[in-house]
Parts: structure tokens; sequence; C-alpha cells
């Protein structure tokens, strides 16, 4: 402002005074003169100091610029370092999660790994919350509620490749350890598994609890061995198109739904299965579902009481066949099941034929032994009304129930056929090793169900079962006596 | 005839035996992948012609101080090749995969070539840095790793604190506020070398970047002499880089025979010619002699002379609660 008024002052000063100068030309005084000079003088130091003044304008903005210039500079910096300093912390989190502990929360369960997955441990769980009410059964079995299965399950892997698995069982009257082992997985194809697990032989026997089409499985898992203690090399082959299973057991009685966890004897038994799904890796949709083996074991049993069964159950799982008193397994016992499945959308079938070859022998009179061959077979088939995929490990919904939003879960109806037939020699008249007046020599039946998934966890299931038998030849009432007619229902949760 | 039978004989055996095909991996610090690069290439055709067997050698780059971790974590190092001795000593402690006097057993401390710290300026050296005293003035923005994790962020501290030494007569406290006042003018610590090369190089943050001597040319090679000048200073630190077989883990995969030579090539003349073109000091005098060009003159202190060594300078400056962690304000 200042140096603006300067500049102004000054050409005003010399319109006015060089043009008065001009018009008195004449003047010749010295005063006159004097004053002339001194105004002369008086402007050439003005135009000095607007020159002067100019060129310190002309001076100042590079002055400005560079500030400018480096406050520029500076916020470029800081701009930069901050943008820096957020790709630097994005790279520490991406190192940070490669390291970071791995927590999983949902319908599988709850699972903690570390980063690398070598080390994980899971916790699963089955609670299964039974109701059976038996219609004109002369009151001979309860009807009511039952805790059918209780089980936390862990699960995990230690250094990448040792998987574990223990499965305690709180369910009905007696706490057991079911699963107990340890799995040593060289790759897919080849494994070792030691402990206490399921012996590989019976297809229905095989499937998770939590997936079957009914609350209790038929006639024929009656003949096939439940968990066992032993070492059994196994392994998926091709993808999964194939798998088998090998192994050495303590060796068990016909199914026996209470385990126990030591050997009861010096024979051991050998137990294996084949089951191929040829198409499973194939685009032949039709027939990927499609699943055929034969699983079997053999073992040379001179366990007494204890190598036999305690006893052939229903579905409303009452006793039908028990061997008599005194009789006892007395050699070999082998047991051979081919099997198969097909699933194909919506639709399941599954099938199995079971014979269980045992010798046996009396301990009392009269004395004597035969090779006594049972057999069962079943077949069962069901459709998931709500087109979803039936499997062998169950059904996931496609639009899990929601009240809020409308989803209803899978429908499925169930049915099945069953039979299981004793070796007419268990009644021999001469040398009877079962009594016709407590036992049936044969039961078939037949089921029907309905099955709701309303998630991936809860399931419920409500069926019917009609159990008839052959045989019976006692005058007091008694399970195999007359039909057995009975309507389960099932709460399940399994996570 | 019977010699012909003979050589047929052991040609079939050869034949059948075949040539093995070896496997090395080598973690090494942060700036060292084009030197490995370069030399993994040469000692697998020297080998070749040794032995008839292929090797090939994987390498592992990061922070000297996280790759020392990674191989006492579990990273199956057959050899190791570190940006300071401290941290091969730390396998040797803690994990126990090599003896503790893992340096003796090559020449020259197992240090193959040697390396220093140098400024690296943006071009026309606008903020006129000549000496470590023009690095610490107020208003220099400096680029430098952090000395937790990184190797030749360590050597660069040290070559600053030695600075000091030198110039204020030793004394202890002027040299802490001398790297004090490094460090406030150091905005940002990447983990390693490499990634304050990139900050500075690439990302254009800071007046200086205290690299080592082979990464600023790499840098200057990389993006340009006409973006960058390298600033020697007249007082640096002698940076010795080691070399060392993993024993326990060489000897697991069966390459303790092949894992050896890989290191002893490196004082070959083969080894010091591409230590030498990638920058490093060779060992070798007479290659030293030839690539002379490549490397200014300068004095150079060494860890032993200024701190005592490794394991005291360590516990002194960069430990948990050490210098550095006194003075350094993020």
């Amino acid at each position: 402002m200042k140096l603006n008024q300067l500049i102004l002052t000054a050409a005003v000063g010399a319109q006015f005074v060089f043009p008065a100068l001009a018009a008195d030309g004449t003047a010749t005084n010295s005063t006159e003169a004097a004053e002339i000079e001194a105004l002369r003088q008086q402007v050439q130091a003005l135009d000095q100091k607007v020159q002067s003044l100019e060129q310190q304008r002309e001076a100042e903005p590079p002055a400005v610029a560079d500030t400018n210039q480096e406050q520029i500079h500076e916020l470029d910096q800081k701009v930069r370092i901050l943008a820096r300093q957020h790709e630097l912390d994005q790279e520490d989190a991406a190192a940070a999660a490669k390291t970071r502990p791995l927590v999983k929360l949902d319908a599988s369960g709850f699972t903690l790994s570390s980063a690398d997955t070598n080390f994980v441990i899971s916790l699963h769980g089955l609670i299964q919350l039974d109701s059976r009410t038996f219609f004109n059964d002369h009151n001979l079995v309860n009807s009511g509620f039952l805790l059918r299965r209780a089980r936390p399950i862990i699960t995990g892997t230690v250094f990448h490749d040792f998987d574990f698995n223990f499965t305690p069982d709180f369910g009905g009257s007696t706490v057991q350890i079911l699963d107990a082992y340890l799995n040593y997985r060289y790759n897919p194809e080849l494994q070792l598994e030691a402990g206490k697990f399921k012996s590989p032989v019976g297809l229905e026997a095989l499937q998770s609890d939590a997936y079957g089409f009914f609350n209790e499985r038929s006639l024929v898992t009656d003949l096939v061995p439940n968990r066992d203690l032993g070492v059994e090399l196994h392994g998926d082959l091709f993808g999964g198109a194939a798998s088998y299973a090998a192994g050495l057991f303590g060796g068990v009685s016909d199914y026996n739904g209470t385990t126990v966890n030591t050997d009861s004897d010096n024979d051991k038994a050998f137990a294996g299965r084949i089951f191929l799904q040829p198409w499973k890796t194939t685009d032949v949709g039709a027939l990927k579902g499609l699943g055929l083996g034969v699983g079997g074991s053999y073992e040379s049993d001179r366990n007494g009481a204890a190598g036999l069964t305690p006893g052939y159950t229903t579905d409303g799982q009452q006793k039908f066949f028990t061997y008599s008193a005194g009789v006892i397994a007395n050699g070999q016992h082998w047991r051979i099941s081919p099997q198969g499945y097909y699933y194909y959308g919506p639709l399941g079938i599954l099938g199995e034929y079971v014979i269980s070859d045992q010798e046996v022998s009396r301990t009392t009179a009269p004395l004597g032994s035969a090779d006594l061959r049972n057999k069962a077979w079943e077949v069962s088939a069901s459709w998931v009304l709500t087109g979803e995929d039936a499997t062998y490990t169950g059904v996931t919904p496609r639009h899990p129930f929601n009240l809020h939003t409308g989803g209803w879960g899978a429908w499925q109806v169930v049915g099945r056929y069953e039979e299981l037939n004793v070796d007419n020699n268990a009644f021999s008249a001469a040398l009877p090793f079962a009594a016709s007046t407590t036992s049936a020599s044969s039961a078939h039946a037949w089921s029907a169900g309905l099955n709701w998934y309303l998630n991936r966890n809860v399931r419920l299931n409500a069926s019917f079962s009609h159990t008839l038998f052959s045989g019976y030849a006692g005058a007091t009432p008694a399970v195999p006596a007359q039909a057995e007619n009975v309507v389960f229902t099932r709460i399940q949760l399994a996570f | 005839m019977k010699p012909f039978l003979i050589l047929l004989l052991a040609s079939a055996l050869a034949a059948v035996a075949g040539a093995k095909e070896i496997k090395l991996l080598n973690v090494s610090y942060d700036p060292t992948r084009e030197l490995y690069q370069e030399y993994n290439a040469a000692f697998a055709k020297y080998w070749k012609a040794k032995t008839g067997d292929d090797v090939t050698i994987s390498q592992s780059h990061g922070g000297s101080g996280k790759q020392a971790q990674s191989v006492i974590n579990g990273l199956e190092a057959d050899v190791v090749t570190l940006a300071l001795a401290y941290d091969i000593d730390a396998i040797a402690r803690q994990a126990k995969l090599l003896p503790v006097d893992w340096q003796k057993r090559l020449p020259d401390n197992s240090t193959p070539y040697t390396s220093t710290i140098v400024f690296l300026v943006r071009k026309g050296n606008p903020k006129h840095i000549k000496d470590w005293d023009d690095v610490v003035k107020p208003g220099v923005t400096v680029v430098v790793p952090n000395p937790k994790t990184s190797g030749g962020a360590r050597w660069a501290y040290l070559a600053a604190y030695a600075y000091a030494l030198e110039t204020y007569g030793h004394d202890d406290a002027r040299a802490k506020d001398f790297v004090t006042r490094l460090y406030k003018n150091v905005p940002i610590l990447d983990s390693g070398a490499r990634g304050s090369t990139i900050t500075f190089a690439q990302r254009g943050i800071g007046d200086v970047l205290l690299a080592w001597e082979n990464e600023a040319h790499l840098a200057l090679k990389e993006f340009g002499a006409d973006q960058f000048e390298i600033v020697t200073p007249p007082l640096s630190i002698l940076a010795e880089p080691p070399v060392a077989v993993v024993d326990k883990t060489a000897k697991r995969h069966g390459t303790t025979d092949v894992a050896r030579a890989y290191l002893e090539y490196l004082y070959s003349d083969e080894g010091q010619e591409i230590a030498a073109r990638n920058f490093y000091r060779p060992r070798n005098p007479a290659v030293a002699e030839k690539y002379a060009a490549n490397f200014a003159r300068l004095k150079l202190v060494t860890v032993e002379q200024e701190f005592g060594g490794w394991q005291k300078a360590q516990q002194t400056h960069f430990a948990d609660g050490g210098i550095f962690d006194q003075i350094y304000q993020p």
C-alpha cells in the first residue's frame, strides 16, 4: 500500500512540476532557479526511490514463491510419509496375519487353528433328545423321553499330519468313551489310525449318528461290529473314487451299543472294507453318487460269552433274540457285508446285506457246538421334498428356517424295509442255543418318517416303525410275542 | 574286450544312478537379491561341472534380524548369508543349529566380502549433505530402516555413532545426543534396507538415504544416475556380512557338502568377481584392485574397535531398553 502511494505521489508531482517549468521558461531570477533546482532534485530523489521500491517489489515475489514452494514441498513430504506409513502398516498387518491364529465359529463348530494350519483343534457336539411311544405293547416297555446321545466331540491336528478325535458320550444310561484315536496322515491315500474307533465293516454303522435317515439304525447293524480297539491302515484313492481300510482289532461281538475300553481276550480280529465310487470324480452326474463296496471281518474267537451278542434289537431297541445262558463263542467268527448307496439330487437309497457266521458251543448239557449263520438285509430310501441334495453326510437346507425371512429349511420323507434271520440251528430241539420261548427266529420291519432340517445344525425327526417276529413259541407276553409299533420323534443339535 | 565291458558296465551303472538333483535354501538379508541371483547361477554351473549334479538354490530375503528369527523359528535354511555376525550367533545360541564358533570355519571371519554405509541423495544434493554432521541438521529428512529388524540399519546407526565418538573425543553422551538428533530426522522406519530404498527412491520421501554401499549403487543403476547421487562420507563403518552353513538342517537335508562348497566358492576368483560386480568390496586383493574405481576411499572403523564387538554393541544399543529405544520416539 505504501509503495503504491509513493508511485502515485511521484507521478502526480511530475505532472504538476514539469509543465509549470515549461510554462515559465522565461524566469531568470536566481531564487526561482534555485527553487526549480530544488524541485528537480526532489523529483529525481522521488524517482530514484520509486525505482528502488520497484526493484524491491520485483525482488519480493520470488521470495514469497520460495516460501510457498517450501511449504508445498513440506506438505508433499508429509503426505508421502503418511501414505508410506499406511503402506508399511498394511504390510505389517499382512505379515502379522500370516502368523496370527485363526478362530472360526460357524455351523461346522468352533475351530482354533495356527496360521499355517499345522495345529488345529475343533469342538463339535451332538445332542439328540428322543421320544418313543409304543402301541399295543402290553406295557412291556416304557414309552417316554430319552437323551439318546449327548457328545462333546473334540477333533484336531498336531504337527500337520497327526489327526486326533476324542468323543465321550453322556447319553443313555452309560457314560462311555466312544472314539479316542490318533490318525497319522502321510497323504490322503495312506493313513494309519490307532485307538478306539468304528470297525470298518457295516455301511450303516459307519455313517455318522447325526446323518441317518431314521432315529435308529436297521436290523443289519445288529450283525456288524461297533467300535473296537485296534490299528488300521486306510486311505482314499483316485480322488476319493475308491477307499480302503484294513486293520487288526481286539475283536468284538455283533453290534453292542455299550462299548468297552479293554480287549477281553488274546484273540484278534481282522476287519477290512473296500468301497468304490467309480463315477465320483467324473461328469456323469447321474452316477456320481453311486457307491458299492464290501466289508468283512474274521476272528478265531474262544472268548466265551463275551464274544456273543448281548442281543439283537428292534428299531425300538427291544431285544428280540439272545443266546441262552451257557452258550459261548467258540471258534471262528466271520462277517461279510456287501453294501451300497445311491444319491442323486434329492433321492437317496442305501442298502446293505450282512452275514454273521459264528461257531458257538454249549457249556451245559446237552454239550455240543454249531456253526450259526445269521443274516440281515435292509433297503432304505429318502426324498428331499424341498429339492436339496440328499447325501451320505446329511442334507444342507437351501433356505434355513427363519420366520423373519420366510425360510422353511429342508423336508425329507424316508422309508425302510429290513429283515434279520437267525440260523434255524440256534433253535434246534436236540442242541438249542436260544430258546424259542424268549427269542424270535426272525424279525422284519418297515418304517416311514419325515425329517425336517431347520438348518445345518438343527433337525427334527418323526417316524413310525412296525416290526413283526417269527418263531416265537412262548406263552407269556414278551417282546417278540406281538408286533412292535413305535412312533419316534427326535430333536437333534449337531455342530 | 575286457576294458570295453568294464566301461560299458560303468556307463550303465552311471546311467542307473543318474545325476542327483540337490536343492539348497540360502536365507539372506535384504539387498543381496541381485548378488545371489548371479552367484547361484555361477555356482550351479561350477558344481555341475565338478560333480555332475544339478543344484538349485532358492533365496529368501528380508531384514537380517527377521531372517535370523525365521530360521530360529523353523525356516529350513541350508546356509545363511546375513548382514552381521550377531544374527548368525543368535541362530547358533538359541536354536543350536550350528556351533557357536561357526565364524572360524571360513577365512576372514566367514566374511567373503565387505561393505559400508554411504549416503544416497537426490541429484544435485540440494541439502548439501557431505558428512554425518549434515545429516543431523534440522530440516533434513533421513530415510533408514529399523535397527531392530534390519542389519543394514544397525550398521548405519553404528556408523553415525562411531563418527560422533571420533568427532567428540569418544564422549558417549555427545554421541548419544548425535544419534538422537539423527533419528529426529527419520520420519519412518522400514523393516529392511530394500524397503527403505523404495521409500526414498520410489516414494520420493526424504533428502538422504543411509544405505549399504551396494544398495546405493543398485539404486543408481535401477533408477538412473540422473535421479540420485552417492555421497561417501569421510568416515564410515566396515560392514562385514558373514556366511555360514546351518549344520543340522543341511545334515538333515543331506546337503552338507554342497552347502559348504557353496560358501567356499564365494572366496574363489569368480565368486569375488561377482561380489565386486554387485558393489560388495571383495576380500581378494587382486579383485579389489581390479574394481578399485567402484569403491570410494574412506576411513572405515570396525565394530570391534569402536564398540567392543557385536555382542556388546547389540546389548548396549539395540536390545530392549538399549540406547536406540531410549533415543527413538516414533
